[in-house]
């Protein structure tokens, strides 16, 4: 990888500023060495099912319950993924946020396919790596979700000055199945999701 | 829906991981499944069981397989990988000239299923190197003596078999700007049509002993996924025998001068058909012939145009487009997990008046009359066709099984991301 980091000084959020549906004490709880992640994958919620909490984006809270899965656990699943050049999450850099994710119900009440658009936005606006960090996050989800879910991920508009063409890349499921097989970009995508696990 | 597909049977047993796309054998009742899991799986169509697994030749997911057709006594099965190489297999045929047989004496295939002489394996015969990343495509030009493979690496390459297992590299054709996404052979002709990421379908012909491009077709807004050209024989509604009117005997007419069209399938969620201008068309448009005779006459270049768009129905991308040589009927698939046929009608002489036909604003002024004397329409819909995954590629194959209703009788494939491939029948209420 290049030397010279294409954003040496990013900003950095506070991790007890970073959304979460839980108390600030329990984030540190994880932190002390609890498996993190892997609470999220437990099914059982609770709090779900629960109207008073619902995440910020969500507009239609009719279909949220039926869904099972909501924005704030998609934002669980890829915020903790490492930076490929920072020692830092994609969440605290604010490449990913909660309000840049949508979940969209299935189309028709025949079909079971949900969407899910993730748009990130790269720390500086000509970062080599957004596309890295974009196969990252695709990867995660469709790895953590269930298959009835299509994952797009997306530079968020007017972040990077190639967003079209890296979008597109992300978009082709043909190569980012290449990819998933090529040994170098899959030890860098390996090591951006070992802070998942 | 005047029509509806029904499942008659998944191939068994599946693929663990992703099969990516179905070719069914010219003559024979096999269908070859390249899958990521570096095999192409042979199965029966009178059984539906899986006959043999081809492995060992490629390093990487094998993305495509295509038969060669016009063999005698043997099978030989191109496919192309994502490790960036093309290979060739081969297997005899037990006793068979290499024609069709009655689909009664093959017996649920099993006199296939033992694979305990050398004589039933596929055997790989040749590795074609020379792309410089994955291959995404492979086509047998339609008399067999050409194959096409195409990569992301933005090429086209025309393979000659000059004699048994001796491949040479007759072209290698640079017009695209981005990955080549698949190629597919015109079904008499030596036109070979390629479709690309960088939203384009490009023709190509040989003139001269040098292929070159002969037309770019641009009008897609996203990848190109898919072509297929039509058969030899145009074919408007479902069945012939119906008078047709003078208008129509016509347009059936300039449509047999014009040859076989195009469907293109893409990202953008659209399926496009593109024609052929007539040279005749061409002069007969401008009255007064004012270019130079030395620059129109010998020209190979070819002026395709968009004669119509499938009525869109798809969420996501479509990933590929089949259109029967036998019925006209087109049948499409993709991200949405969903499988449409397609069947072009006349148009009642009233709604001809009308424009609201899809695509009519995109429509060549010229062939405005011709053009909406048809329209595309849905006759039949399978939501969620292979659950809830993504559906690679769909085609059409002849039918083999004992269900079979008459000789001319097709069935619609479908390849997805969780392994199966269906065999699905048509029905016509």
């Amino acid at each position: 990888m290049d030397p010279d980091k294409d954003n040496a000084n990013p900003t950095i959020i506070n991790p007890s500023d970073l959304p979460s549906r839980r108390g600030i004490s329990e984030v540190k709880k994880r932190d002390d060495g609890g498996t993190g992640l892997f609470d999220h994958l437990v099914p059982a919620y609770s709090y779900l099912n629960d109207p008073f909490d619902q995440p910020l984006s969500s507009s239609d809270s009719e279909d949220e319950t039926v869904e099972a899965i909501d924005e704030q656990e998609i934002y669980d699943l890829i915020a903790t993924i490492s930076d490929p050049e920072h020692p830092l999450s994609l969440g605290s850099l604010a490449v990913v946020n909660l309000p840049d994710i949508h979940i969209q119900p299935p189309t028709s009440s025949r079909s079971n396919i949900s969407t899910v658009l993730v748009e990130i936005t790269p720390t500086i606006t000509h970062c080599s790596l957004a596309t890295v960090i974009g196969l990252g996050v695709r990867v995660r989800l469709e790895q953590a979700l269930p298959p009835r879910f299509r994952v797009d991920v997306r530079i968020k508009k007017g972040t990077h000055s190639t967003d079209e063409a890296v979008n597109k890349q992300l978009g082709d499921k043909e190569r980012v199945a290449a990819a998933l097989e090529n040994g170098t970009l899959m030890g860098v995508l390996r090591r951006m999701l070992a802070t998942c696990k | 829906m005047p029509s509806h597909l029904t499942l008659l049977s998944p191939l068994r047993p599946p693929c663990s991981t992703r099969t990516w796309l179905s070719a069914p054998h010219p003559t024979l009742p096999l269908l070859a499944t390249a899958s990521s899991d570096r095999t192409v799986r042979v199965y029966s169509l009178t059984s539906f069981t899986l006959l043999s697994t081809i492995s060992g030749g490629h390093k990487r997911s094998i993305r495509t397989c295509a038969w060669k057709p016009g063999t005698k006594g043997e099978s030989v099965l191109a496919t192309g990988s994502f490790d960036a190489s093309a290979g060739i297999w081969r297997k005899w045929e037990r006793g068979s000239s290499g024609l069709v047989r009655d689909p009664d004496d093959i017996d649920g295939g099993g006199d296939y299923d033992g694979g305990e002489d050398e004589e039933d394996e596929y055997n790989f015969s040749v590795l074609l190197d020379g792309h410089d990343s994955e291959i995404k495509s492979v086509a047998w030009s339609s008399g067999g003596q050409y194959l096409a493979t195409c990569s992301r690496d933005k090429t086209v390459w025309i393979w000659e078999e000059l004699e048994d297992d001796n491949f040479e590299t007759i072209a290698v054709l640079n017009e695209h700007e981005g990955d080549v996404k698949f190629v597919c052979w015109h079904p008499s002709e030596d036109l070979l049509a390629s479709s690309s990421y960088d939203d384009t379908v490009r023709l190509y012909k040989e003139d001269l002993d040098d292929w070159t491009a002969v037309a770019c077709l641009s009008g897609h807004e996203g990848t190109v996924w898919c072509v297929d050209f039509e058969g030899d024989k145009p074919r408007v509604g479902l069945k012939d025998g119906k008078e047709l009117s003078e208008e129509q005997k016509k347009f059936i007419e300039e449509r047999e001068r014009s040859g076989p069209r195009l469907a293109s399938s893409s990202d953008d969620m659209t399926i496009r058909i593109w024609r052929r201008r007539t040279r005749e068309g061409q002069n007969g448009t401008s009255s007064h012939d004012r270019i130079p005779s030395i620059l129109k006459s010998n020209s190979i270049e070819e002026d395709w145009y968009e004669e119509a768009q499938l009525p869109k129905t798809h969420d996501r991308a479509i990933y590929a487009v089949s259109w029967s040589k036998k019925s006209g009927l087109i049948v499409s698939t993709g991200s949405d997990g969903k499988i449409l046929v397609y069947q072009e009608r006349w148009k009642s002489p009233k709604e001809t008046t009308e424009s609201h036909s899809p695509g009519a604003e995109s429509m060549d002024v010229d062939k405005l009359s011709i053009s909406t004397a048809t329209e595309w329409v849905i006759i039949a819909e399978v939501e969620g066709a292979h659950d809830v995954f993504e559906v690679n590629h769909v085609n059409w194959a002849r039918r083999y099984d004992r269900g079979r209703r008459n000789d001319e009788e097709e069935v619609i494939i479908t390849t997805g991301d969780d392994g199966e491939v269906k065999v699905w029948t048509l029905d016509h209420d």
